[in-house]
């Protein structure tokens, strides 16, 4: 059964090495081109899938395997982590290609060929599984790094023409080349380990070595680690410049997925890479440094986002933002993993956390980029103070991007909120214990408000408002179905994994019985597991006894659907007419660019006033 | 006694809560409008002014300016979100059958729903008085909404949990300590930007602004809106009542209750004399103001944690 996991793996990985080969030779038939590379990543995707599936199912963790190219050693691992990862990577790569069928015919890339982007396209796909199954720190690492690297390197720079660009995807090339050099040194500079060393390994050499030389190696490897996920001071280096450039069928895979196999690294650094016998004391400081950087990162993050006038930098700056929750929740878990038996629940509450953001953080930001990639190709700008009142002329990309925009908000019985829920809540019940994280806790809620100003901004300025008549181009109509139809699939998604929480807890149940660790011993327990209770309608998470946190979105939707229904009555009970009637402007009956509210002035006097984040756009 | 009654029970509380609410929440209203009438030397309206403006309102014209569906969706979500906060509120120490199926962080994101939801409305309302409104009151959402929460938090570090019931009576008075008063002083301090009155009614701004997000709002949307300000206004006034004000565990919860609202309706005297005693303040003012109560409340929290 282990071989046929990674036999898959591999089969899946040289289809799309093979596709990067053959798909470009027929890039002149731009559709049929793209048609192509839709039907390798599915294909692709579905045997990853399967793959995920088949360990997700299993009873343990399977064996690992070494894959020898000529003469390296190439350790490889596919757990319920991996398998959760990889199936992630898979639904993203394949909705994405077949959105980018249509995107790519945009007016501004007809002159660019596309032989290029063909070729990437599956070689960025086939690095990000390559992360996620490799079990090494040098020689497998340095493949699928440099693969996922340089493809997405040159997918960045595709409109190679405006040098903005072409210096954007540059400095994304050096930080990733430096965050690679920060974890092969790691690798290579761990006493007794060499090219090809397993990660069990190398935390089994860990545990030997001085505590300080230790610290400089777990330091560097979260460093590098955390460059890929977009972590302050990290991220604001090369994240906002590189999403905002690229296509945004590749943003979307940036921000959904790529960044997302930072936090992959981040998670096997601190529960994997730790030694078994390192003091927990240790461990506990490490989960208190990664928890600070995550609250840094998701304040700086987001109130960087509010200030934000280029859609998609917003998006990019919302990405840090929301990678900054998922980083606090993997550093709050490490901490409660400590010696305190009554903390290891809150653990269990907050990775059950950092899991549902990072698959739905996946979901609606893969979805929002989507979206301003639909505005872009229509509009032919993603400026904010152009854009406006495109409710009317695109109504399905807004219904969408309003479902996107309210769960990346965490509104009650959307995707955001369960997770949010769940990282929140557990900073928070830890209370006397760590009082540090209750305030952690309340940081992250602030910012949640500063998430939703954010996404109010966005989706008021895009979609109502008023702004878009003005545009240079005039033709504003629905984009066409095929680049509708992975939109409504994710969205679909999006609604099922806020409703059914439920999904979640059984998946990380999963997880946890298909992974091997200290941690996952712990937190594996039937006991354990129990704690976080579930039921059709939502999660449950008790303390002892009585349960003190809950997340029920079927019950909060029902809820709001009577009051609505209520509230309807209520609006219908007087009898009133209805008319529609223009705005009366006071006399300037028409309006027009000139005299509007713009983007850059929304949330004037907060963005003064939260000047210090940075991130600060000229003349907004 | 037996799950049955228990649920029954239960179900009949959701609807008392909510008939309560309703019932009630104008006539609040209508005490701020007439302490504040008599203390600029006005007669003021009736005390039921606000449930007739309610009922002229709903039988008006409704007026869309845009045609679009935000616009005419934005009062009904305000309005059902902030039922549903009733709904769940378990009000004089009861909690009612939907208590169970919300913790003190889905009250928050209720709330903000209808923030949202009023700002939905703005946004869609091609007005610039609107756009202006809306940005002023999201940046007040930003600020005062963290101080809502730090408020309940207290009642979640005594009791270690986010129950509803266990945040806002779990703790007797007493309990919190000298934080607990450090949180009454800051809560009534942010009263009046919880209730949007002067002079945190920023965004509404009448004589500048002209009503802000509600501008293009009329008949029996405008007073959903309306509807969800008071019952809005009602909430955040009755909240530090619950926290921190001891039940009088008469044995009736009638009595009880009418203590609770009795006591509700002081702090509506006291939102009147505010309003009618204090200008408004500039948004960048009220700003800085809201962030001094941020972080007198934080270190509350942090004191309630310590000690």
């Amino acid at each position: 059964m282990d071989f046929n996991i990674y036999n898959g793996l591999m089969m899946g990985v040289l289809l799309l090495v093979a596709s990067a080969i053959v798909i470009p030779l027929f890039a002149r038939h731009r559709k049929l081109a793209g048609g192509l590379n839709f039907v390798v990543c599915l294909v692709a995707g579905v045997i990853f899938t399967g793959v995920a599936c088949q360990v997700l199912t299993g009873a343990a963790a399977p064996a690992t395997f070494d894959l020898h190219l000529g003469g390296w050693a190439v350790p490889l691992m596919i757990d319920g982590v991996s398998a959760v990862f990889m199936a992630l990577i898979s639904l993203m790569a394949a909705v994405t290609a077949f959105y980018c069928v249509g995107y790519m015919e945009m007016d501004h890339y007809r002159h660019y060929s596309l032989r290029g982007f063909f070729f990437c396209y599956p070689v960025f796909v086939a690095g990000m599984i390559g992360i996620v199954t490799v079990d090494d720190l040098t020689t497998g690492f340095t493949i699928a790094w440099q693969m996922m690297t340089i493809a997405s390197f040159f997918l960045i720079r595709f409109d190679h023409h405006d040098k903005v660009i072409v210096r954007s995807a540059n400095k994304y090339l050096l930080l990733m080349e430096l965050a690679w050099v920060a974890i092969l040194a790691v690798g290579l500079m761990v006493p007794g380990c060499t090219w090809g060393s397993s990660l069990h390994q190398i935390a089994g050499q860990l545990g030997l070595v001085d505590p300080g030389l230790r610290t400089l190696l777990l330091a560097l490897t979260l460093l590098g680690f955390g460059m890929k996920a977009g972590m302050f001071p990290l991220g604001q280096l090369w994240l906002p410049d590189a999403h905002s450039v690229a296509p945004s069928p590749i943003s979307a895979m940036l921000s959904g997925v790529m960044i997302k196999t930072g936090i992959y690294g981040i998670l096997r650094t601190l529960f994997w890479m730790t030694p078994d016998n390192m003091p927990t004391q240790e461990l506990q400081h490490w989960g208190m440094v990664v928890a600070l950087v995550g609250v840094v990162t998701l304040f700086i993050g987001t109130s960087q986002a509010v200030k934000q006038v280029d859609a998609k930098r917003l998006h990019a700056y919302s990405s840090i933002g929301q990678i900054g929750y998922i980083i606090m929740a993997i550093g709050c878990a490490r901490y409660f993993l400590g010696p305190e038996v009554g903390l290891h629940a809150l653990a269990l509450l907050a990775l059950f956390g950092a899991l549902c953001h990072t698959l739905n953080h996946a979901v609606f930001k893969g979805l929002l980029f989507l979206c301003t990639g639909s505005v872009q190709y229509t509009t032919g700008t993603k400026d904010l103070d152009k854009l406006g009142g495109l409710f009317g002329l695109m109504p399905v990309t807004a219904v969408v991007a309003g479902i996107a925009a309210i769960a990346v908000s965490g509104v009650p019985a959307f995707s955001g909120f369960t997770s949010k829920w769940a990282i929140v809540g557990s900073a928070l019940l830890s209370g006397k214990a760590v009082g540090i994280f209750v305030i952690f806790g309340i940081i992250a809620l602030v910012t949640s408000a500063m998430t939703l100003a954010t996404y109010v901004k966005f989706y008021g300025m895009t979609f109502t408002s008023v702004g878009v008549e003005w545009n240079e181009k005039n033709d504003i109509h629905e984009v066409s179905a095929s680049m509708l139809a992975p939109k409504l699939l994710l969205a679909a998604v999006c609604l099922v994994q806020g409703l059914f929480p439920f999904l979640f807890v059984q998946l990380f149940g999963r997880v946890l019985a298909t992974s091997e660790s200290a941690m996952t011993r712990v937190l594996g327990t039937p006991e354990m597991l129990s704690s976080l209770a579930q039921s059709y309608a939502g999660v449950t998470f008790r303390l002892g006894d009585s349960p003190v946190a809950f997340s029920l979105p079927l019950v909060m939707i029902a809820m709001l659907v009577v009051a609505l229904l209520f509230a309807l009555w209520l609006r219908k009970a007087g009898g009133a007419e209805e008319r529609t009637a223009p705005v009366w402007l006071c006399g300037y009956q028409t309006l027009n660019s000139a005299n509007r509210y713009l983007s850059s002035h929304i949330f004037d006097a907060f963005k003064k006033f939260t000047k210090w984040t940075g991130g600060n756009v000229r003349g907004a | 006694m037996s799950p049955m009654p228990e649920l029954l029970m239960g179900i009949l509380l959701v609807i008392a809560n909510l008939v309560l609410f309703l019932a009630l929440a104008p006539f609040f209203d209508g005490i701020v409008r007439r302490v504040m009438a008599r203390v600029q030397s006005r007669q003021g309206p009736p005390l039921a002014q606000s449930y007739y403006d309610l009922l002229k309102l709903l039988g008006k014209e409704n007026i869309d300016s845009t045609g679009i569906l935000p616009f005419r969706l934005a009062p009904l979500v305000a309005f059902a979100s902030m039922l549903c906060v009733i709904a769940i509120l378990p009000v004089a120490g009861r909690a009612t059958a939907l208590t169970p199926y919300a913790d003190a962080i889905s009250l928050v994101y209720l709330l903000t729903l209808g923030g949202v939801a009023v700002l939905l409305g703005a946004f869609a309302s091609k007005n610039i008085y609107a756009l202006i409104g809306a940005s002023r009151e999201m940046t007040t959402m930003i600020m005062v909404e963290p101080i809502l929460f730090m408020i309940l938090m207290m009642g979640v570090l005594k009791t270690g949990s986010l129950d509803l019931t266990a945040v806002i009576y779990g703790t007797p008075s007493a309990g919190f300590g000298w934080p607990g008063v450090v949180m009454i002083v800051v809560s009534l301090f942010a009263l009046q930007a919880f209730v949007a009155r002067q002079p945190f009614d920023i965004a509404e701004a009448e004589q500048e602004l002209l009503g802000g997000p509600f501008i293009e709002y009329s008949g029996p949307n405008y007073a959903l809106f309306k509807y969800y300000m008071m019952l809005k206004q009602m909430f955040y006034a009755y909240l530090p009542i619950a926290m921190f004000v001891p039940l009088i565990h008469s044995g009736y919860f009638i009595a009880d209750l009418a203590v609770q609202m009795l006591l509700t309706a002081l702090v509506f005297l006291l939102i009147g004399l505010l309003s009618a005693t204090h200008p408004r303040y500039r948004i960048d003012q009220a700003i800085r103001y809201f962030a001094v109560l941020f972080v007198i409340a934080l270190c509350a929290i942090g004191a309630a944690v310590i000690f």
